[in-house]
Parts: structure tokens; sequence; C-alpha cells
């Protein structure tokens, strides 16, 4: 039960880190991106390739992974962020569904549907089995933390608050002298690396990755993660990601108990009902659990 | 390379039904609607299910279908859009990606993930100098060609038609000058519903029926309807038989398992381009 929970925390803290991402993305800086998985995989599969084929360290790996994550962050924001919310998502989401279609097709280099084992990990002869599992957790835990501190500094600086400028409006944000370009690519940016290092992490935490871990439906998860927690809220993320999680994995427990449903149904049932609980959320509580804190003048403390 | 036009023009066919539906619902209700590819899937089990189970004849099972398929489409507007007519287009365009994962599971619940067919006697492939092509496929196009006509004359010779091009043009305008919007709305999500059923039929005519039919259309319509200039539905006419085209031809350099690849390049380089569409006038931002 104990490893059943650590596990599940650290699952968790995937999530969180991916909605730290969307968070800056979306809910500071109004950018819509349904292209997580892409640079989850990208990520996973960066640093998964090179620590088992071409021998780096770990921790290489997971660099390798932050820089493939920024570089194509930055090429396809710069690409599109100029579009309108709406195109972004079309080019995020056809960009995901590329980088899935390479993982899956490229048997040479990604091992296709069979999916790629990676058996490098950080200190792995220290530990025993239970003793791992926490280690991993901790690492997990302080790259959430690391991730939460730094969207925090940004949310509470000059920069942030030129970011949610450009959400409200960008033609205001560029009359008052902001770069809203620069600012939206790199804040695009930043969020692609959080996910790539999101992946790479993953990658070596469950052992084995394979195209249909990347689906589209981890942008729903993390988006559901953002909304229900407020977005722009970063606390609120946090509580949102636990949410999900729990809600998935309560919805799994219930599904061994109904017999007559097969796994296949299940897992379908899931899905509709965070389907139907997101709507919900956007429909009566738009502002989610945690609502954005409003930003407090000089006059105000 | 006739060969590979007309297997352009098929796909087109294909994509061109969807693309129309989901441009005139955009030019109406002004966000894009990514549940397209899971009403077309809809569609698809639809027909699917008057063909085997109902047992129908062909032709009366794809009327049956898009009836069906329109109605639900109609539905999903009454309890899922409506309510939510004055959000912002982003929470509608999350909602709609929700909405689709829900269809999409439905379907995936109801029938499962087996690989499915209609009911139609195989027919040999015809040879024709040098050209290659099945009577199916020439249905396809026929049926493809009969909704555009269709589409044509119904937005220029009847009073709805010019009630749905006002709409799209200046929405507050038509509603000032006494056009009954709501019905204008409702009638969009109807005709768009039954353009998607029948992108189900033309889609299960040439690929496997499975739950991820329509969301593999996806990519591929939406490119087909911002390469014609979204929110023309001649355009999005145009654009599906480029894309259609476009998707042929690279599969002789490239492996076919990229086309929905084809798709998103074709975005991504008109947007950087030309982001009103190849036949779109550009859009003044006020």
């Amino acid at each position: 039960m104990l490893s059943y929970l650590i596990s599940m925390t650290t699952f968790v803290g995937f999530f969180m880190i991916l909605a730290l991402a969307l968070n800056l993305q979306w809910g500071m800086t109004g950018m819509v991106n349904f292209g997580i998985a892409g640079f989850y995989a990208l990520g996973a599969y960066t640093s998964g390739l090179l620590t088992v084929e071409a021998g780096w360290p770990f921790l290489f790996g997971v660099a390798a992974a932050a820089v493939v994550g920024l570089v194509f962050g930055v090429a396809l924001s710069y690409l599109s962020v100029r579009l309108r919310d709406d195109f972004l998502a079309i080019v995020t989401l056809g960009f995901a569904e590329l980088v899935r279609l390479f993982a899956l097709n490229e048997d040479w280099l990604t091992r296709g549907p069979r999916g790629l084992p990676i058996d490098v990990r950080p200190l792995s002869g220290v530990f025993d089995r239970d003793g791992y599992a926490i280690f991993y957790l901790g690492i997990v835990a302080s790259a959430v933390l690391i991730a939460f501190l730094v969207n925090e500094r940004i949310r509470r600086s000059p920069y942030g608050r030129a970011a949610k400028a450009i959400r409200e409006d960008d033609v205001v944000a560029e009359v008052l002298g902001k770069n809203v370009l620069r600012i939206r690519i790199q804040i695009f940016g930043l969020g692609a690396l959080y996910m790539a290092v999101a992946g790479a992490l993953y990658a070596h935490y469950t052992q084995n990755i394979s195209p249909d871990h990347f689906t589209p439906v981890v942008a729903i998860f993390i988006w559901m993660s953002v909304i229900a927690g407020g977005a722009g809220n970063n606390k609120g993320l946090l509580l949102g990601a636990g949410l999900v999680m729990m809600f998935l994995e309560g919805s799994r427990f219930l599904g061994e108990f109904i017999s007559f449903m097969d796994a296949e149904k299940a897992s379908a049932i899931r899905i509709i009902l965070i389907g139907v609980l997101l709507i919900l959320v956007i429909r009566f509580r738009p502002q989610g659990l945690m609502p954005e804190e409003r930003f407090k003048g000089p006059s105000e403390i | 390379m006739l060969q590979v036009l007309f297997n352009g023009l098929v796909t087109g066919a294909i994509l061109a039904p969807g693309a129309i539906g989901f441009t005139l619902m955009f030019g109406i209700l002004r966000f894009p609607n990514f549940a397209i590819g899971a009403y077309i899937t809809i569609g698809a089990f639809a027909i699917l299910f008057f063909d085997q189970v109902a047992g129908w004849h062909i032709a009366l099972a794809m009327l049956g279908g898009i009836a069906v398929t329109a109605l639900v489409v109609w539905l999903t507007d009454l309890v899922v859009f409506r309510p939510m007519r004055q959000f912002p287009p982003i929470s509608l365009l999350v909602v709609s990606i929700a909405l689709s994962l829900i269809l999409e599971n439905v379907i995936r619940f109801i029938a499962g993930n087996d690989v499915r067919g209609f009911d139609i006697p195989l027919t040999r492939p015809v040879k024709l100098s040098g050209l290659m092509f099945t009577s199916e496929q020439l249905y396809l196009i026929a049926l493809a060609v009969a909704a555009m006509f269709a589409m044509h004359a119904i937005l220029k010779f009847t009073k709805l038609g010019k009630a749905m091009r006002a709409t799209a043009d200046n929405f507050t305008l038509a509603e000032v000058r006494g056009i009954d919007t709501d019905k204008v709305i409702a009638a969009t999500w109807l005709i768009g519903g039954a353009l998607a059923g029948l992108a189900g039929f033309l889609a299960g005519l040439d690929l496997v029926i499975e739950p991820l039919i329509g969301w593999h259309l996806t990519i591929p319509v939406f490119a087909a309807a911002i390469l014609g200039g979204i929110g023309s539905p001649y355009g999005a006419m145009a654009g599906a038989v480029l894309v259609g085209l476009a998707e042929e031809m690279t599969a002789l350099w490239f492996d076919p398992a990229y086309k929905v690849g084809v798709g998103f390049v074709i975005i991504a380089v008109l947007l950087l381009f030309r982001p009103q569409g190849l036949f779109g006038q550009p859009e003044i931002k006020k």
C-alpha cells in the first residue's frame, strides 16, 4: 500500500510539472497549447535514447531533454505565436500528433509500438527497491519545487505582469512598449522545457516508453488540472493535479468492482467522466477552485 | 501520375464535407469545433449500425445515419454549447476537445475497438488506360460533388442560406435586421452534422471503421478549411481537394504513415505566410 502511494505521488509529480508549464503558457500568458503530449514525448525519447543508445549519464540525458524541449518550443512558437489563439491550438495539436507518429513509425530509432526499454537510473545501486522509490520521488519533488518557485518568481515580477498584460490584451501590451513577441516565445519555450524535463523524468521512472503513453488524452488531463485548480494560480494547479490523479485512480478501483465491464470499457468510461467534469467546471466554475490572486498595487499593501 | 491525381481527388472528396461543415460552424459560431472528427465517427458508426444491425440497404442506411448524426450534433449544441454562447472562444475550444473525447469514448464503450467495414459487395478494381479505380471511389466522388452542389444551392438560393451568409458576415447586424439567429444557429448545427454524417459514410467506404476514424481526419479537415480561408464554404471545397492532392503526392516520397503530417505542415506554412487562407480576405482586426 505504501509503495502504491509513493508511486502515485510520483505520477502526480509529473502531472504537476506539466501543469506548471501549461500555467506559464496559458494561465499567465494566454497561449493555448494542446501539444503537451508532444513535448512530453520529445523529452522522454531524447533522454531515453541518449542514455540507452549513447550511454550518457542520467543528468546529461535530462539536460539534453531540456535543451531539445526548449529548441522545439521556441521554434514552434516562433512559427505560430503571432497567430490567433485558436490556430495555435491546431498547430500544437498537429505537432504532438507528428511527434507521436514519428515515435510510432521510426522503428530503427524508437523501436516503435514495442516500446523503448530504459534501464539507466541515477544511483541505482545505492538503494533497495523501496528506498529507491522514495529517492526517485525526492528527485521528482525537487523538480516540482524548482518549477513552482520559478513560476512564482515570474508571476510576481514585472516580467510576469507583462505576460499577464499580453494575456488580457496583446495590443495594449504592445502599445505600452512590451516586446510581445519576445515574451511569448520565451514563455512558450520555458514551458516546453518543463514538459520535456517531465518527460525525461517519467521515462527513467517507468523504464519503458511507447507512443501510446503520449496520446492527446494527456493534454486533457493537464488542462483539467489547470482549469480545475484555477488558471493563473500556481498553488491551485498543484491541487488540481492531485485531484485529477485521485479521480483517475479512484475510478480505476471502481472499475474493478464493477465486474461486467472489461478494461477497455472501464477506460472509456473514465475518459468520458473526465470530459464531462471538464465541461462542467468550465461552465459553472471557470475561475477554478482557487481563483487567480489579484495583483496588489502598492496602495493596497 | 494520373493515378496519384485520382487518389488525391478521392481523398479530397472524403475531406470536403467535413471541411465544409467545420467551416460553416466556424463562420456562425466563431470558434473552431474540434469535435468535428468525433461527429464524423458518429456518422460512420450510425450508418454501420443501420447497415449491419438493422440490415437496411446501404443507401437507406446512409440517409438514416446522416439524419442521426445531424440530430446528435444539434443535441450537443443544446446540451453543451448553447448555455455557453457568451463564453470566450478559447473556453469553447477546450470544451469541444473534451466533447470530442466524450463522444469518441461513448462509441468505444458501445462498439469496442474492433475494426469494421460496411456490408457492401467487394468489387474488382477497374483498369482504364493506366488508371485503377473501384466503383466505390466513383460513388464517393459523386456523393461529395452532390453535397457541394446541394450546399451551394442552399447558400445561394434559399432564404435560410441568405440568412446564414448574413449571420456569418456580421452577427449583430444580422440580428438587428430581424434575422432569427437562433434558427440560423440551429440550422448550422443540423447542416454541419449532416455533412459530418456524409463524411463518415465516405470515410467508411475508403478506410476501416474504428473509433479513431474521425480523429485521424481532424487535422486534414482543419488544413482544408484553413487553406480555403476559414469560414468560407467554397474555399473549404477547394482546400479539401488541394490537401488530398498534397497528401497523395507526398506519399510518393514519404512513408504514407505521415499523411497527417502533411496537413500539419500545410497549416503551419500557410498560417505563416497567408493566414487568411489561399482564397480568403484578410481579416480586419478592430
